[in-house]
């Protein structure tokens, strides 16, 4: 019985055994060499040294640095907020028996399952000056009597990068959010109609205490997703206008293309830093584990 | 069973890393681009294959000059062997130099007996020598130019193109005006406004066209000066206060925009690289035929000013076959290859002998015009870490003509930011 039960663990063992490996070796490995990495000078056009905080103290003299700091919470706070605001309300609307749901849901989840290159130039086109969507919806319905050039100041580049990105990532939260409502028991609230509550009621009482573990899961995926946003800004503002829209993993691939890879590990590692502490604060909150989940 | 499936992983896993490894036989080339560039390339590595009998695997990269940069970054910095050689952008070559990326060719040339007098001597000198030995040659070059619509010009009475960026301000005025009441989308004059390294480019031949630009002497930065300050001022002003060029130029106006709106017919001047020539005067092009290209205009103290471009080719020091690389380096460097980039792709050989080839002058008549202004092209600083020097200036004057920042407070943050730049790089 022991011999079997030893030589079951041992099979287990070799099955989660590429996936040990896959850890360590794509996730681990780079994590801790990126660490050890910021410690040094590792600029390709000089001798490389170990330089301890060097480059950290650079980073925090750096307005540069600051600026991006400042750009990606913004960005973080106001475009998850509508995402997990609207996605709530798509998954409360999809999770009632309405005609064509499951084509509504279709429909919900497709900006989600185009990649984020291709949905960037998208809002490229609809944001140009010449030929755009938006300035040839303006100028037609008589909104504006000119072109508006959406991304030319700090707040519209920023409002017009929270746009799209909403557009791309409600679906998500709506999907996440979906599932949560159909696990709830739909004989709590025949119960709790019986006991004569209202929909609010209802909404307060049950739906939001159900789904918060899910709920923070996905306010977990997106903060994590916007904080370390790049595809979108590279293709969209490019920083611009005047590094007003500079994120943080921007502002490291500048510096690892200039060939100064040990700065570059250190806003990497405070990107980390940040991710890091946000995933234990959601994990915190949606205390799981006491829940059941 | 522990012991099978784990001799089988570890099979598994040595079949995948095979696969990594280089071939010696045949060298790899690094080229993007346009699909007909690459088209160009293939068929050039097959005539290369067909004289020597050397193999070239053509590792294709994006268009994106950063992206293209970023492949040979990772490539070099790992130390591979592929690829063997390639083309990089004016702007990096001292970076590579610096990191000792890149094969020192002085003992090739000496036994090959190869002249390079033939190439533009100023280009040659000041990018692609670093610390005096050479390790890249020209592939081809570029430099900014005006573009200009000779029809509009002789229609509206004036027999030349500006000279001075006040003539030009004061004939696109007068053409705008009219020109808008048949076409509302027409503007006096287009350039490169947008966060990026094409912004630096611009910026340079509006500054130095002043006498000013990037000063640097004894690891000292001069950016705040009298000179640049006007020359970002006159930038701001095209957009916010003649409103010759559109609003969209500091946000949206990359080369391809801008060349795509003159094409288009909607504006009187262009500021662009020579690449443009040969789609404006494509078949469906509206303006093929009715422009003309000149030196760009200079403020009245200066004279003009055109920033070095271009691409050059070199050879990987991590490379497993630099004599088989240099081979096709000279290959492409060759007087009929690069007749044959001018012919085919409308590029400028980096060649200045091809410049008075018969034949060529008479399909591409601007390169007699573009050979005085290679001559004369200002490179950016030769300096490795000229990027983060490029970054600080694209973001601190795409601010100003913003109108976020004032010139004076733009320039005086950008000198800052680039002295530190410098102290942080200079230490050695």
């Amino acid at each position: 019985m022991s011999y079997r039960t030893f030589s079951e663990a041992k099979q287990s063992y070799t099955f989660i055994l590429p996936l040990i490996i896959f850890i360590l070796a794509f996730i681990l490995l780079p994590v801790v060499g990126t660490f050890i990495n910021s410690f040094f000078r590792d600029i390709s056009f000089l001798q490389r040294k170990f330089i301890m905080f060097g480059n950290y103290k650079q980073l925090f003299n750096d307005p540069g640095f600051y600026g991006a700091i400042r750009f990606t919470i913004l960005f973080i706070v106001v475009s998850v907020t509508i995402e997990i605001i609207l996605g709530l309300i798509f998954a409360l609307i999809l999770n009632e028996t309405i005609p064509f749901r499951g084509f509504l849901r279709a429909c919900v989840l497709l900006p989600w399952a185009i990649p984020s290159a291709i949905s960037a130039r998208l809002w490229e086109l609809i944001y140009n000056y010449n030929y755009g969507l938006a300035n040839f919806i303006c100028i037609k319905s008589g909104i504006s009597t000119g072109p508006i050039n959406w991304l030319g100041s700090s707040v519209g580049a920023f409002f017009g990068l929270v746009i799209a990105d909403v557009w791309k990532t409600t679906p998500f939260v709506t999907i996440i959010l979906l599932a949560g409502l159909s696990a709830i028991p739909t004989e709590l609230y025949l119960q709790a109609k019986v006991d004569g509550t209202n929909f609010l009621q209802r909404f307060y009482k049950i739906t939001m205490p159900l789904l918060k573990p899910v709920l923070v899961v996905a306010l977990l995926f997106r903060t994590i997703d916007a904080l370390r946003i790049f595809d979108l800004i590279y293709v969209l503002t490019h920083g611009g206008p005047g590094g007003a829209t500079t994120s943080l993993s921007l502002y490291a691939y500048k510096y690892y293309l200039a060939g100064d890879f040990g700065y570059g590990s250190a806003v990497s590692v405070i990107l980390f830093v940040i991710s890091f502490t946000l995933s234990i604060i959601y994990i915190k909150l949606a205390r799981f584990g006491e829940s059941g989940i | 069973m522990f012991r099978k499936s784990f001799i089988l992983m570890i099979s598994l896993f040595m079949i995948l890393f095979a696969g990594c490894r280089g071939t010696e036989e045949a060298i790899t080339f690094a080229v993007g681009g346009a699909p007909n560039e690459i088209e160009f390339w293939e068929t050039l590595v097959k005539e290369f294959t067909r004289q020597t009998g050397i193999k070239v695997n053509i590792l294709r990269q994006p268009t994106d000059t950063d992206q293209r940069r970023q492949g040979l970054v990772i490539s070099l910095k790992s130390r591979k062997a592929d690829p063997d050689v390639f083309l990089m952008d004016v702007a990096w070559v001292a970076q590579f130099g610096a990191s000792e990326w890149l094969e020192p060719l002085d003992d090739y040339i000496k036994n090959e007996n190869m002249n390079l007098d033939v190439f533009f001597n100023r280009v040659v000198n000041l990018v692609d020598r670093y610390n005096g030995g050479l390790i890249a040659l020209p592939v081809y070059i570029d430099g900014g130019v005006l573009y200009y619509r000779k029809d509009l010009l002789r229609k509206y009475g004036y027999s030349e193109p500006p000279e001075t960026w006040d003539k030009l301000v004061d004939c696109a005025l007068k053409v705008q005006k009219d020109m808008r009441n048949i076409n509302p989308n027409f503007y006096g004059f287009l350039w490169q406004g947008a966060q990026y390294e094409g912004l630096v480019c611009n910026w340079i031949e509006f500054a130095a066209s002043n006498g000013g630009g990037i000063i640097l002497r004894d690891g000292k930065i001069k950016l705040n000066l009298p000179s640049n300050i006007e020359a970002v001022q006159f930038m701001y002003d095209l957009i916010h206060t003649y409103k010759i060029s559109p609003p969209n130029t500091f946000t949206e106006m990359k080369e391809e925009e801008v060349r795509m709106s003159f094409q288009k017919g909607d504006a009187l001047f262009e500021r662009n690289w020579p690449y443009a020539w040969a789609l404006h005067q494509s078949e469906d092009s509206y303006v093929k035929g009715k422009v003309d290209i000149a030196p760009l205009p200079h403020f009245p103290s200066g004279k003009s000013v055109s920033t070095l471009g271009g691409w050059h080719i070199g050879i990987s020091k991590y490379s497993d076959a630099k004599s088989k690389a240099f081979k096709f380096l000279k290959f492409v460097v060759s007087y009929e290859t690069q007749k044959k980039l001018g012919l085919k792709l409308g590029w400028n050989p980096g060649r200045k002998d091809v410049y008075n080839d018969n034949e060529v002058l008479e399909r591409l008549p601007h390169l007699a015009k573009l050979k005085n202004v290679f001559e004369n092209a200002l490179p950016r600083p030769n300096l490795p870490y000229y990027t983060q020097i490029s970054e600080i200036l694209q973001h601190y004057i795409n601010a100003a003509i913003a109108g976020k920042l004032t010139p004076e407070v733009a320039l005086s943050q950008a000198e800052k930011e680039a002295q530190n730049v410098i102290e942080r790089y200079e230490r050695k």
